[in-house]
């Protein structure tokens, strides 16, 4: 899979729990979760659980530390697909 | 070396905070008798690791819940049964001076929803104090409650984490609430009146990594929920 198409699927899978709807617009790789979509910290594990069932893929507790730009999540999920 | 510092002002420390509580304050706990032997029965039925998790819904719950849980003499003569609490720092340790008082009273300050690395770090600390046979107190839904009741599918799945990274911990519920508290507050009302419960957690999950911590997590804040449940069946 593509990393523009992980991208795309990754930023889907974000856009329920996105509280600001104009970070989300310009969304990129370097955009933080929590400081600039303000994604609530405690549903940070439910988005990474959305990834584990969207991309067939299964996420380590620590591995979720590690999430903290969409950028990041998009690296974590490329390097679980292999 | 922080327990340490803590044991050592635990004399003063302590008996101040029951002071405050209950002669400044005015509160009172209904069963306050009961609540501390049902808690002395599970710290010393067995030495294993005990986690307290509780409902929040105003900022001295932690202090409110110790001192509804144990007698100053109880703290001094089984130290390790006072809770530690993970505070929000802005609140809590905002000036050089509350931050040797959260020091004091084994509080390991975190700033919610902050740094990933940090949070983890105070998880991590927090983890292995239980697994020291520390007893911690965490709020599994993470902030005070916004509606005034428990929401099991908000709760955060940090005490899942923590209770899969302690072999053989000990959950347990504690439901606390003032008779005027309707939704969630800074403080409870002079002169509040509280009640509430205290039970051990049945815990068990299927599944693994992180969706076994997520349900860990929702068990708990279901139990709460179910105290909570109770709590106003008996008022009316």
């Amino acid at each position: 899979m593509e990393k523009s198409e992980i991208f795309e699927k990754v930023v889907k899978i974000l856009t329920p729990y996105v509280k600001s709807q104009e970070a989300l617009e310009g969304v990129s790789p370097e955009t933080h979760i929590l400081d600039d979509l303000k994604v609530n910290s405690a549903r940070l594990v439910d988005v990474v659980l959305e990834f584990e069932d969207a991309f067939d893929i299964e996420i380590d507790d620590d591995d979720v530390d590690k999430v903290e730009t969409v950028g990041n999540a998009v690296e974590l999920i490329e390097a679980k697909i292999g | 070396m922080q327990r340490e510092f803590s044991r050592l002002l635990s004399p003063i420390a302590i008996p101040l905070i029951g002071i405050a509580l209950r002669w400044v304050l005015g509160y009172r706990i209904e069963g306050l008798r009961d609540f501390r032997r049902e808690y002395r029965r599970i710290c010393l039925e067995q030495d294993g690791p005990v986690m307290i998790c509780a409902n929040h819904l105003t900022m001295i719950d932690s202090f409110v819940i110790a001192w509804a849980l144990g007698s100053p003499w109880w703290y001094f003569r089984h130290f390790r049964t006072l809770p530690w609490n993970i505070p929000e720092r802005s609140i809590f340790a905002a000036t050089p001076y509350m931050r040797l008082l959260v020091y004091a009273l084994k509080c390991l300050p975190v700033e919610r929803g902050g740094s990933r690395t940090e949070v983890t770090g105070v998880l991590a600390q927090l983890t292995h104090a239980i697994s020291n046979c520390e007893v911690a107190l965490i709020f599994p839904e993470a902030g005070r409650s916004r509606t005034g009741r428990v929401d099991p599918d908000t709760a955060a799945s940090g005490v899942g984490r923590i209770y899969r990274g302690v072999p053989n911990c000990r959950v347990v519920c504690v439901y606390l609430r003032g008779d005027h508290q309707d939704d969630y507050s800074d403080m409870p009302v002079r002169g509040e009146r509280f009640r509430g419960a205290i039970s051990i957690a049945e815990l068990k999950t299927d599944y693994r990594g992180l969706r076994a911590s997520r349900d860990i997590a929702r068990q708990i804040a279901r139990r709460l929920a179910e105290m909570e449940q109770e709590y106003f069946d008996d008022r009316e």
